[in-house]
């Protein structure tokens, strides 16, 4: 989940609207749906006790990725380690990029393409300033590790049904997803229709209906859905509905991120996804525990209340006047071509000789310690303390003051000086911090990723 | 044995500040008059056969193009030979040492070193905002200046329990020398309470625990020990320097109480003077921020590591002290235009040892000034000259 969370109440006042229930998951200024999906990738691997060379397929499902068009994907796969050869897709277009992205993955682990896939689904929709979807729009992703074989559950069935048909959408050079036309026409004739159809597909007669994870664009529509999926031999369950009351509609993550939870627990979950006119049900049947499912609650927990006015600013609607200062070095240039898979990765160079890690590889051509010029280049840890820092707090647009540097002894026996990734507050000499993927600025409109350190919390803790 | 193989003749600046109304030249020539105007028996400017300007970011600062060639023009030395030193903040002290070497050489009789930084054409926030912009594009984002030496306060009051009022103390004497300093850009008393209750610029570092950005310009006249005869008869000698280097990332320095570079570029110039520490009677070093001054006074051997914020709590460096450090006011009171700052100091060295220095005017006792500055990326590069009276 990102940082953030925003109270409708908080946005319809703002509105002149009568105030609504609950919270949204927003995002800072320097997460997006490329840095949550990293967050979910990570945690999922690491939960699955498998290493990044063993992957061999990311699959990315994501209503809006960091580039309209250009790397979003490779630089996802850059972040995770993931090998030069790596088969996949990034999977957008509507809110039902989701349900492709599992799919996709699923067909090829099954044709035997891929021993190994992540499947990874994040959204941060910028909904239209003013509407109605903004009081629902959330942000948030969940990952999957799939491999082909036995394991802990299984992708058993898929329905699908569709007609092409106008609901939330975003045109060709625009920058907001505009919010559905008719509400109530949108409920008639296509989701309830549509979703309703699909689950009935995935249900054998006389059947229990179980767990299902449902979209809820409009944070009223899942309960209506819901109601109609119970079968003769008992209610439906909503697996989500308590953690979008405090998240939103997290888009093409909503289903995967409901249904995350539920893989603690066998039986059967059925995931529905909407959007652009397309339904599509999948029903995974888990015959033990997933590891990292029993998680999940903790990861959806949380979240820092935050005013609306820094949630404009943050999505880049309210800006500061004035020119803000650019990179020394554009995003296209040689320099970031050279230095983009060791600033993605957070490689070190490690001397061969004497075993010094040196950061960034590319202006280290010698050993610092001891003069040798040969180098392995490798993953630095994530994890160590506060060797010292500073919070700047008189900076330049396009920085957020307060802003900290921290340089952090590693525990990897690495040492390296990063931005902190909150206002730093929590920050003390030897305190325990993590290290994040983040977006570092939008330069020249090029979104630059890299990394930040957090104070690390009670709950990441037990983690690690 | 000190080196003493060149001498200064003459040395002036202007009055630092920001000089709105006068131009890169004309403060380059405000500077060079005030220089030749110094030496005793008068000077003949085209006594000067080689000139090295010191000029540390003319480009940031709105100045393109400043080379080799542009201040011989602005004094009246069109044709003469003239290089432009640059080495981040050591600038003007190393291009003093630059030109110290081409007189001691043999090539160069008598030499102007000229320093020259116009900060003020630029607004100080874009000036700021250029920094925290510079250098590696992802690594040192975010790092404007101050992220370059408050690291080391945070870790200095960790490990040794210096507190900010500590640092304060170094903002109070350096404003109250900068009282006394006709040259100063400000000549006005801070408070240790107005220190501590100024807006906060880059934690734990507050408004007044930063130096000023600052237009100004100095200019030295240097020539042999045998030639010195013919302009003074109260020569000043360059008894040593040295100059070193350390790795120019924050997160590969061996150490965050203190800078290497400063250790080891006082070494080597302590032992090309031929003493210690302890000989030296007047100190100008870099106090581009509070902490910078308390980790130089620890760094050149005046105090114990870790006692740099008690020792300037105490008055050890104030003008009456044990070892008076800036008299001048220092970055602090008299500014950091970046290339003339080491020749300003060196001046302030050349008018205390000369008895020259009027109400700020500190005890010599054994004739040596220590000048030094430190500075670059990751503050990996240091400067530090020693002038004496002694003719030995």
């Amino acid at each position: 989940m990102p940082e953030w969370r925003v109270s409708v109440a908080d946005v319809d006042a703002a509105w002149g609207r009568s105030p609504g229930r609950g919270t949204l998951a927003v995002c800072r200024a320097d997460e997006d749906p490329l840095t949550l999906a990293w967050t979910a990738a990570d945690r999922a691997l690491a939960a699955s006790g498998l290493s990044a060379e063993t992957v061999d397929g990311l699959w990315w499902g994501c209503t809006r990725p960091p580039f309209a068009e250009g790397p979003s994907w490779t630089t996802l796969a850059a972040t995770l380690h993931l090998g030069a050869g790596t088969d996949g897709a990034l999977l957008a277009g509507s809110t039902h990029a989701g349900s492709d992205a599992l799919l996709a993955a699923v067909d090829a682990l099954a044709s035997g393409r891929v021993d190994t896939a992540i499947v990874v689904v994040s959204d941060a929709l910028l909904p239209a300033t003013g509407t109605g979807h903004e009081t629902s729009a959330g942000a948030g992703a969940a990952a999957v590790v799939l491999r082909r074989g036995d394991g802990p559950a299984r992708v058993v069935r898929a329905a699908h049904l569709w007609e092409p048909r106008l609901d939330r959408y975003r045109g060709d050079r625009e920058a907001e997803t505009r919010e559905t036309y008719d509400g109530r026409l949108f409920r008639e004739q296509a989701y309830l229709p549509l979703l309703g159809a699909v689950g009935a597909a995935l249900v054998g007669e006389g059947e229990p209906a179980g767990r299902w994870s449902v979209p809820d664009p409009d944070g009223r529509l899942a309960r209506a859905l819901t109601k109609r999926l119970g079968t003769s031999a008992g209610a439906a369950e909503d697996v989500g509905s308590a953690d979008r009351a405090r998240l939103g509609d997290l888009g093409s993550a909503a289903g995967l991120v409901a249904a995350a939870g539920a893989l603690a627990t066998p039986g059967s979950v059925h995931i529905l996804s909407q959007g652009g006119g397309r339904a599509s049900g999948i029903t995974v049947v888990v015959d033990r525990t997933v590891p990292g499912a029993d998680r999940v609650a903790a990861h959806l927990s949380g979240g820092e209340q935050v005013p609306y006015t820094r949630v404009l600013r943050a999505r880049g609607v309210l800006t500061p006047t004035g020119e803000s200062v650019e990179m020394a070095v554009p995003p296209g240039s040689a320099m970031f071509g050279r230095g983009a898979a060791e600033m993605l990765g957070l490689l070190a160079a490690r001397c061969v000789d004497c075993g010094t890690l040196h950061t960034p590889p590319d202006v280290h051509p010698t050993c610092i310690s001891c003069g040798s010029t040969k180098f392995d280049l490798v993953p630095l840890g994530r994890t160590g303390t506060v060797q010292t820092f500073v919070v700047n707090r008189t900076m330049p647009s396009p920085f957020e003051a307060p802003l900290p540097l921290v340089v952090v002894d590693l525990d990897d026996g690495g040492r390296i000086m990063l931005q902190g990734g909150d206002d730093g507050a929590a920050l003390e000499v030897g305190s325990p911090v993590e290290i994040v993927l983040r977006r570092y600025t939008v330069e020249r409109g090029v979104p630059v990723y890299g990394w930040k350190v957090l104070t690390r919390r009670p709950e990441q803790e037990v983690a690690s | 044995m000190s080196w003493n193989r060149v001498a200064v003749i003459g040395a002036g600046l202007i009055h630092m500040g920001e000089l709105f109304d006068q131009s890169y030249e004309q403060m380059a020539r405000g500077a060079f008059d005030a220089a030749v105007d110094s030496v005793d028996q008068g000077f003949d400017p085209a006594e000067i056969d080689a000139v090295f300007v010191a000029t540390q970011r003319g480009t940031l600062w709105g100045q393109e193009g400043i080379g080799g060639n542009t201040i011989p023009s602005a004094i009246g030395l069109a044709g003469v030979a003239c290089t432009r030193v640059e080495n981040a903040c050591p600038t003007g002290s190393d291009a003093f040492r630059v030109g110290c070497m081409a007189v001691a050489s043999g090539v160069h009789d008598v030499v102007l070193v000229i320093g020259v930084e116009k900060m003020r054409d630029k607004s100080s926030d874009e000036g700021l905002l250029a920094r925290a912009a510079a250098g590696h594009p992802v690594y040192t984002r975010g790092e404007s200046a101050p992220v370059l030496f408050a690291p080391f306060a945070t870790r200095h009051m960790h490990e040794f329990g210096t507190t900010r009022e500590m640092l304060a103390s170094v903002a109070v004497k350096n404003h109250h020398n900068g009282v006394l300093d006709p040259y100063a850009h400000f000549r006005n008393e801070v408070t240790i309470e107005q220190v501590l209750a100024a807006p906060p610029v880059c934690s734990p570092l507050h408004l007044l625990d930063c130096c000023p950005q600052t237009d100004g310009a100095a200019a030295i006249i240097i020539t042999t020990p045998e030639r010195s005869a013919d302009f003074t008869d109260h020569p000043v000698y360059v008894a040593g320097f040295g100059v070193s280097t350390d790795h120019p990332y924050l997160h590969e320095k061996s150490t965050y109480v203190g800078l290497p570079a400063t250790v080891e570029a006082s070494r080597r110039a302590y032992e090309m003077a031929g003493i210690g520490p302890a000989d030296v009677d007047v100190a100008e070093v870099h106090d581009c921020f509070t902490i910078t001054e308390i980790l130089d006074i620890e760094d050149l051997g005046f105090v114990e590591k870790g006692r740099g914020g008690v020792a300037s709590l105490e008055g050890e460096t104030a003008l009456d002290g044990r070892i008076p450090v800036n008299p001048s006011g220092g970055l602090l009171a008299k500014g950091h235009p970046i290339g003339a700052t080491g020749i300003a100091q060196l001046t302030e060295c050349w008018w205390q040892l000369r008895g020259q220095a009027d109400e700020r005017q500190v005890a010599i006792r054994n004739g040596f000034a220590l000048q030094h500055n430190v500075g670059g990326r990751g503050s990996g590069v240091s400067v530090v000259n020693i002038l004496t009276t002694n003719p030995s």
